[in-house]
């Protein structure tokens, strides 16, 4: 099992490195310039190399790549003028800013727009972004594994028709129009939440508050396709031998289905969950847009649609690690659900 | 069970039709009260929002229409635009300028105060333009002062100082240029040369572009990527009395319905960032009849064609192009924000009167054209016209590609057949200005500054050809053309200036490297509290000198909290008051 592990782990830090690396070249030999982009449709040619120049991107690409892994590694205050770092600035650059993990520190670079470290961007996204992921996936699980279970239970009656349908009406609705249509319902007629926005200041309540629709938008679609899982697991799963067997022993319909049929049919929806994981880290980027929620997405969305190389590197390194982790943690939860597991 | 479902079937429309109900009323609400007649006061808040978000607010860096906006609010410049969009003196008490156009004396107003507390003197104005054209400030347009003496051993950082720059006097300072530029004065009227806090220093620091610091009548009290600006009045202002607004608010990064939300439930006071639909709502609800304007973008457009490789480097292909189009048509899309427009120079600096050259739409003469390129074409039997596809570079979801769509049509009636290809923002610079790369594309250009040079100097000029960054995207080359865009740069005779670019006007239709079909405007909207505002022919969204009748404002956000509101947490933003009974009698149009 240990072994398992470890090898697991390293698997594990090889794709991530891969994905960051293979980022790296996808996004620097395309052949669009982000210096032009960066000074925009009204600077002159001699404008735009002078800022090529100042980012570092008048340099081969194997340098360039070079001097990313030493800047991302090296733990050497004011010496990361690898992509443009301290380049430029003056001689007046704050700090390199790292983000640490363990013995491992991480210098990101400065994103080429704001001009700010990676770290300290993508530091300021995560939070909102952890807030909606995580009431989104609770929506998601509660709602999900709740309407499933029932509608698996009273197989035949209007509640199953109905679930099957909703649910249908909710993996089909795009987040936008979900979105709009709370929006437009619960913040803007009845006035119940905030039209958007998100303030980093304020108590738990009021951001818990803030973040409802848009964790509602995102836990909706969720919630339709977890149900419909869960519902056709439970199916197969209610007819089983070992089902049949409990209900014989004269077990309460309430065990049989939390605790024989629902922990067995668990095993799928923890799999969809852990690579659900990356999607509601970084797929919440409509749903954002829609409440300017300010976390990962919008910044992503921006960063790609204006080649912020730093920006979006740091974005696939962290989408890559939660996955990765979430899948690790995914196969471990495999063992605490299923004892056939441990004992491979 | 047939019935069942049936049943749910029928129970599930009907909650879709009702939300769709509920959701989709189309309900405009109308403007509180009338405007009343009251003289400048002070105080309140201005809010409203952008679309887009703001990178940065440092004045040496920041160069798009949304920063300029608030530029505008934190910087006040040496001289700036009247009313009437001509150049007047601002920080500057007076400006001379040499009988040959090359020296510029500023003599600085006294006792202008920073918003630090400091004092505007003539070093400041130096060490600010230096800052904003170091070697390492990322200026995206610091060429624009490549005739300042001295600027390109200082730009290359073989220069400490800016040696054009002279201080002549604690308040005096003298621009020297190392050749004649009619157009210098609008260049010091943009954010880039504004004075900036002796905070800032003498080079670039990327924090200054979040804590900014200038001489305008608003200072920043908060700026959060993505999320909003907040200005509050510099109480030191020059300007005694002035600024009427104890501050602004500007949210950034709000989609346009939002914005429509927060203006209609009386959370923002102006705004112009419509949708299609609410714009066109908006303009013909009667009771918003009075309360808006066409504001001028100062943007032309249309498309390039590649006058250096195949098939257009046949100038009698491209006339055949401009024959074809039909401005009117474009129009049509999206009306009264897009005017049917056919010379390079827009309305607001130059008004096209009857006789101005231009381009004009003859379908006989285009298929003439076509005939003298060598491919002969026939509408009847569709046989015959430019054997090949030709691509087309449009931008994604944009209106260039609904632009581009009309003149696939339009040009298929001459028997060019043209593929759309939609590429992304950085795509498109990037292949567009790429020497041979692209045959035709979506084309516009933005003014600068209002001089009807910037028109054609940076793209119809030989020297804005380039191999890559290219900013001639017809990479079109014509000597008379560059000779007579010199000489209006020179000249400081609006009317010798109006001559000549009438005569390269003249050139541009004949040789058609662009063809120009439309001019876009933004339509603003305002409640009738908000006073003294008027869109402004040059700076956009200038807000700076508006004021509230507060007391009309009170009444408009009673009126507008009539609607059931519930609170769920404490201290959240919506306010759910009760209406009084004279606000609700207000509310008659609704």
């Amino acid at each position: 099992m240990l072994r398992s592990l470890v090898a697991k782990l390293l698997w594990a830090l090889f794709t991530i490195w891969a994905v960051v690396t293979l980022t790296f070249f996808v996004f620097n030999v395309l052949p669009e310039d982000p210096a032009r982009v960066i000074a925009g449709p009204q600077a002159r040619p001699a404008d735009v190399a002078r800022i090529r120049e100042q980012l570092g991107l008048d340099r081969p690409i194997t340098t360039r790549y070079r001097l990313y892994l030493e800047q991302m590694f090296a733990d050497r205050v004011g010496q990361s003028a690898a992509i443009g770092v301290t380049v430029g600035t003056g001689g007046k650059a704050p700090p390199p800013s790292r983000v640490s993990l363990g013995p491992i520190s991480l210098d990101l670079g400065t994103s080429y727009l704001l001009r700010k470290p990676v770290v300290d961007v993508l530091g300021r996204a995560l939070p909102p972004t952890l807030l909606v992921g995580i009431l989104a996936l609770a929506i998601q699980v509660a709602v999900g594994t709740a309407a499933g279970v029932i509608a698996a239970h009273r197989r035949h009656t209007v509640f199953d028709w109905g679930t099957v349908a909703l649910t249908l009406v909710g993996i089909s609705a795009p987040t936008f129009l979900t979105g709009l249509l709370l929006q437009h319902v619960f913040a803007y007629e009845l006035r119940v939440f905030p039209l958007g926005g998100y303030s980093p200041e304020a108590s738990w309540a009021v951001r818990a508050h803030e973040a409802f629709l848009p964790a509602v938008t995102l836990g909706l679609f969720g919630a339709a396709y977890y149900a419909r899982l869960v519902r056709d697991e439970m199916i197969v799963l209610l007819k089983a031998d070992f089902i049949r067997t409990a209900r014989a022993k004269g077990q309460r319909d309430f065990v049989i289905l939390y605790r024989h049929a629902l922990r067995n049919a668990l095993v799928p929806l923890v799999t969809v969950l852990g690579l659900n994981m990356g999607v509601l880290v970084g797929g919440a980027i409509v749903t954002e847009k829609i409440f300017r929620w300010p976390g990962i997405g919008y910044y992503t969305v921006s960063a790609l649609q204006e080649r912020d190389g730093p920006i979006i590197i740091g974005v696939v390194l962290l989408f890559s690690t939660v996955v990765v982790l979430s899948n690790l943690l995914v196969d471990v939860s495999y063992a605490a659900l299923d004892p056939r597991v441990r004992r491979r | 069970m047939r019935s069942i479902h049936e049943k749910t079937e029928r129970a599930l429309l009907l909650l879709v039709a009702l939300c769709a109900l509920l959701a989709c009323r189309a309900n405009v609400t109308g403007p509180i009260g009338e405007r009343r007649d009251v003289q400048p006061q002070r105080g309140g808040v201005l809010r409203t929002a952008f679309f887009t978000n703001v990178r940065t607010l440092d004045a040496a860096t920041a160069f798009d229409t949304a920063s300029a906006a608030l530029e505008g609010l934190i910087y006040d410049t040496l001289v700036s635009y009247d009313d009437a969009g001509k150049i007047v003196p601002l920080l500057a008490e007076s400006v001379d300028v040499s009988a040959d156009g090359k020296r510029f004396t500023f003599t600085l107003r006294k006792g202008v105060r920073f918003q630090d507390g400091s004092e505007l003197t003539a070093r400041d104005v130096k060490r600010s333009l230096e800052r904003a054209l170091h070697a390492d400030t990322p200026c995206p347009v610091a060429s624009f002062y490549d005739r300042i003496a001295g600027y390109d051993e200082y730009r290359k950082g073989k220069a400490a100082e800016l040696s054009g720059v002279k201080l002549a006097g604690r308040y005096t300072v003298e621009i020297a240029l190392s050749d004649t530029d009619a157009t210098f004065l609008h260049v010091m009227a943009l954010p880039i040369a504004a004075p900036v806090c002796p905070g800032a220093g003498k080079t670039w620091d990327a924090e200054f572009g979040i804590s900014p610091c200038g001489a305008g009548p608003f200072r920043v009290t908060r700026f959060e990527h993505g999320r909003v600006v907040e200005l509050r009045r510099h109480d030191g202002y020059w300007q005694k009395g002035k600024p009427y607004l104890d501050g602004v608010e500007w949210q950034l990064g709000m989609p346009a319905f939002t914005q429509r939300f927060e203006f209609e439930s009386g959370g923002f006071d102006y705004m112009r960032e419509f949708s299609d639909a609410d714009s066109l709502l908006y303009r013909t609800h009667p009771a918003w009849k009075g309360h808006g304007a066409w504001a001028s973008s100062m943007t032309t457009a249309g498309l390039f064609m590649n006058t250096q490789r195949p098939p257009f480097d046949n100038r009698h292909l491209r006339r055949a192009v401009s024959y074809a189009l039909r401005a009117e048509h474009i129009a049509a899309i999206r009306q009264g924000h897009v005017w049917p427009h056919r010379k390079v120079v827009p309305g607001a600096i130059i008004e096209s009167t009857p006789g101005y050259p231009g381009q004009r739409h003859d379908p006989k003469q285009a298929l003439a054209e076509m005939k003298a390129a060598g491919y002969p074409y026939d509408p009847s039997t569709g046989e015959g016209g430019y054997p090949e596809e030709i691509e087309y570079v449009a931008l994604l979801e944009s209106f260039g590609q609904q632009a581009a769509e009309i003149y696939q049509q339009q040009l298929a009636r001459i028997g060019i057949r043209i593929r759309l290809q939609l590429v992304s923002w950085p795509t498109f610079l990037t292949r567009t200005g790429r020497r041979g790369e692209v045959a035709m594309g979506t084309s516009g250009w933005h003014a600068d500054y209002p001089h009807a040079t910037n028109f054609f100097e940076p793209i119809l000029t030989t020297k804005a050809i380039s191999d890559e960054n290219s900013q001639n995207l017809s990479f079109f080359s014509n000597r008379e053309l560059d000779e007579l865009v010199r000489r209006a740069r020179r000249t400081p005779d609006d009317a010798e200036v109006r001559r000549l670019i009438r005569e390269a006007e003249t050139i541009v239709a004949r040789e058609a490297p662009w063809v120009t079909s439309y001019e876009y405007r933004y339509f603003e909207l305002w409640h009738p509290y908000l006073h003294g505002y008027r869109p402004h022919p040059v700076l956009s969204q200038h807000v700076r000198d508006v004021w509230l009748d507060l007391e009309a404002r009170r009444d408009d956000r009673r009126a507008r909290a009539t609607r059931p509101c519930f609170r769920l947490v404490p201290g959240t933003r919506d306010a759910c008051r009760p209406a009084t009974r004279s606000a609700l009698a207000a509310v008659g149009g609704r």
